[in-house]
């Protein structure tokens, strides 16, 4: 499988001038032949039948839900809803607080989030832990930002906030910390000193890798690293743009190559020297940003935040003002959609049909940060 | 060849002509509440003073001056009379020591010298830096954090960016010195720009001071002013302490003033404008040519005071 995949390797083509790989249709047919990769094969065999099925309707019987947070009523709080956007359910209610960047554990049984409380730079976040239906809510740290989960759900990485002042941009971190759920202790990661400003950071299904964005750190103007979850390891995986996510078969990585493009190429995590190939998947939206990632559970459909470039909104309580991807940023127009990438494919947003993309929720609440989970029955 | 540099020699100090073209009003001759030995450095030199959070600045006495340069650029047209109120501006651009004290995440690309200037900076980033300094030295701050453009309360006693006719002031006057005029070898002694900076900044208050002690205006990195950028303000601006037109509302473009590290010769003048995007709605702003330096107003008998701290 290792031999196989070097020799595909060299059919790739270039980054373009966007910065993104490019390949031909032939170079793609050759390619896809070449690799038995169950996301882009599956495809392929049963892609001519539910071609014209709409995705929303292919999504309904699917055993899984998408936390996500969203702003109503002067509040930011935490959501959960179908795959197929039905029952949007809001799990905090908490007019005090505003409810950040959901991460649902690998068994769907708990949920870790940023709480944030007051106003401008005596904001306080606070890292979160609760069970999926919102109750249990436990601290695990102040000042810290950004949790991902390990593969095996026993452990909650996190980066500790580079000041204790606040501020909203995401690359505002220093180091990385994992707290342990059965002990209740937190512990730096071994090369913790040397990391700087990364931000969005997700752990392999194997467990040895994090990926992460590192804006003006580490030595990186910027770039998406991986790092070794034990070790010293780092990687620079030398794809333009930011907010890496592993899929949960550990075979690919979605990114957003910039603004207004969302990637997604295979890589090899059971290697010394891992490298992102050729974009199997490559979703355009030339008028709205695009942004935050995520991988279905089984690796057939990314769910992402939608919406029109702005910077905030001063008169929102509990909100800041930059970019309005970065949470804690009000977001009008903003809502969360899933694109089916179970095959190879080059998707406009502006021109895809409904077999091929969904906008799940309409209201325009500032709706980001989805999360996939596996639903409990 | 021989003849073609010194036709560019000639182009170029036609250009720097911006500081010397309207002698009789001219930023050097400026007049000024004070006494001339005040604002012009003569006997006792110009006034510096530490800050309580230890950054140093340089008093400008402000008065009158003709800003433009009829010689330039189209945007620097026409030379008009501007007269300022006293401010206290930075004496070196705010490097990353200075960013780290204020607790805010530091955004540049060149971070392996404390002592070099902060870029890659947003207009919002600069503005916060000021609020932040403010409340650490107990002024009161000047931004309205709360309003979409963090409006600028111009009585208050904290940091700001500077206004463009502020910047282009300090960066003329208060000095006989040719540097304000300088062709490119006198230029090189004053300024880090394209052809002597290694295309990258460098600590700053390394190239001589301009006459009233203020480094870098010229270079290393191009500086945010507080003003919206419009091409034809200088016909319609005001003729007391311009602050620069309206917002816009859209593709807003604010001001940034000197040369910097990548700048050729002719774009490091004081009457060079230039309008540059904010970045605020940019996660990854990377214009990495981007700073700025502090200014506050201070009235006479609080100057006293902080000579005396001095």
């Amino acid at each position: 499988m290792r031999a196989k995949r070097s020799t595909c390797l060299a059919c790739f083509g270039s980054l373009n001038d966007r910065g993104i790989a490019h390949t031909s249709p032939s170079k793609l047919q050759t390619w896809l032949g070449c690799f038995a990769v169950p996301l882009l094969a599956a495809s392929l065999s049963g892609n001519s039948i539910q071609a014209q099925t709409p995705l929303r309707e292919l999504l309904h019987p699917l055993p899984f839900k998408i936390a996500y947070e969203s702003y109503a009523d002067n509040n930011s709080d935490l959501w959960v809803m179908n795959a197929d956007g039905s029952l949007p359910v809001n799990l905090t209610q908490t007019p005090a607080e505003q409810e950040h960047y959901p991460q649902v554990s690998p068994d769907g049984t708990k949920i870790c989030f940023v709480s944030d409380v007051g106003e401008g730079r005596d904001t306080v976040r606070t890292l979160y832990l609760m069970d999926i239906d919102g109750h249990n809510r436990k601290k695990i740290a102040d000042h810290a930002r950004e949790p991902f989960w390990s593969p095996d759900g026993k452990v909650i990485g996190f980066l500790p906030q580079e000041f204790a002042k606040f501020d909203v941009i995401d690359f505002s971190t220093k180091g990385m910390s994992f707290y342990a759920l059965a002990s209740g202790k937190i512990e730096p990661h071994v090369n913790s000193t040397n990391l700087h400003h990364l931000y969005n950071p997700s752990w392999s299904s194997n467990g040895r890798w994090i990926v992460a964005t590192v804006h003006a750190g580490m030595g990186f103007d910027h770039a998406i690293l991986l790092l070794e979850a034990h070790g010293n390891t780092i990687i620079n995986l030398k794809i333009p743009g930011c907010r890496p996510c592993f899929s949960p078969d550990g075979k690919h990585v979605a990114w957003g190559s910039d603004d207004h493009v969302i990637s997604a190429a295979p890589i090899d995590l059971e290697v010394d020297q891992p490298a992102v190939g050729e974009w199997s998947v490559r979703i355009t939206d030339e008028h709205n940003k695009i942004y935050h990632v995520d991988w279905s559970p089984d690796s057939q459909f990314l769910a992402f935040s939608r919406g029109p470039d702005s910077g905030g909104d001063p008169n929102k309580p509990g909100t800041h003002l930059a970019a309005a991807e970065i949470h804690g940023v009000y977001a009008p127009g903003w809502n969360i959609c899933v694109a089916k990438v179970d095959r190879a494919a080059d998707l406009h947003l502006e021109q895809a049909s409904e077999a091929d993309f969904v906008v799940l929720t309409t209201n325009g609440l500032s709706n980001k940060e989805p999360a996939w989970f596996r639903a409990r029955r | 060849m021989t003849l073609l540099r010194s036709l560019a020699l000639l182009t170029l100090m036609a250009l720097f002509a911006g500081c010397e073209k309207s002698a009789p009003n001219a930023p050097n001759e400026a007049k000024s509440s004070d006494s001339a030995n005040d604002h012009k450095g003569g006997a006792a030199g110009p006034i510096a003073i530490s800050t309580k959070s230890g950054v140093q600045m340089v008093y400008v006495s402000g008065g009158e001056f003709m800003m433009g340069n009829d010689r330039g650029n189209p945007d620097e047209a026409p030379v008009h009379k501007v007269t300022l109120s006293p401010f206290l501006m930075d004496k070196f651009e705010v490097t990353h020591e200075r960013f780290a004290q204020a607790q805010l995440p530091d955004p540049s690309h060149w971070q392996d010298n404390p002592q070099k200037p902060v870029e890659r900076v947003r207009w919002r980033d600069a503005k916060r830096y000021c609020n932040e300094r403010s409340f650490l030295e107990g002024l009161r701050p000047c931004y309205n954090e709360k309003t979409f453009d963090w409006d600028c309360d111009y009585a208050a006693n904290g940091y700001r960016l500077p206004t463009e006719a502020e910047w282009e002031f300090a960066c003329c006057a208060g000095t006989q010195d040719p540097a304000d005029v300088p062709g490119p070898e006198k230029l090189r002694q004053y300024a880090w720009m394209a052809d002597n900076s290694g295309e990258k900044t460098h600590p700053v208050g390394q190239k001589k001071p301009n006459g009233l002690g203020i480094c870098d205006l010229l270079g290393n990195v191009s500086e945010w002013c507080e003003d919206v950028y419009s091409p034809t303000y200088y016909q319609e601006g005001p003729a007391i302490d311009p602050h620069g037109p309206p917002n816009p509302g859209k593709d807003v473009k604010r001001v940034i003033r000197g040369g910097s590290w990548k700048s050729s010769p002719d774009q490091c003048r004081a009457t060079a404008r230039q309008g540059e995007r904010t970045g605020d709605t940019d996660a990854c702003f990377a214009t990495d040519f981007c700073g700025f330096r502090c200014v506050r107003r201070v009235a006479p008998e609080e100057l006293q005071q902080l000579r005396q701290l001095k």
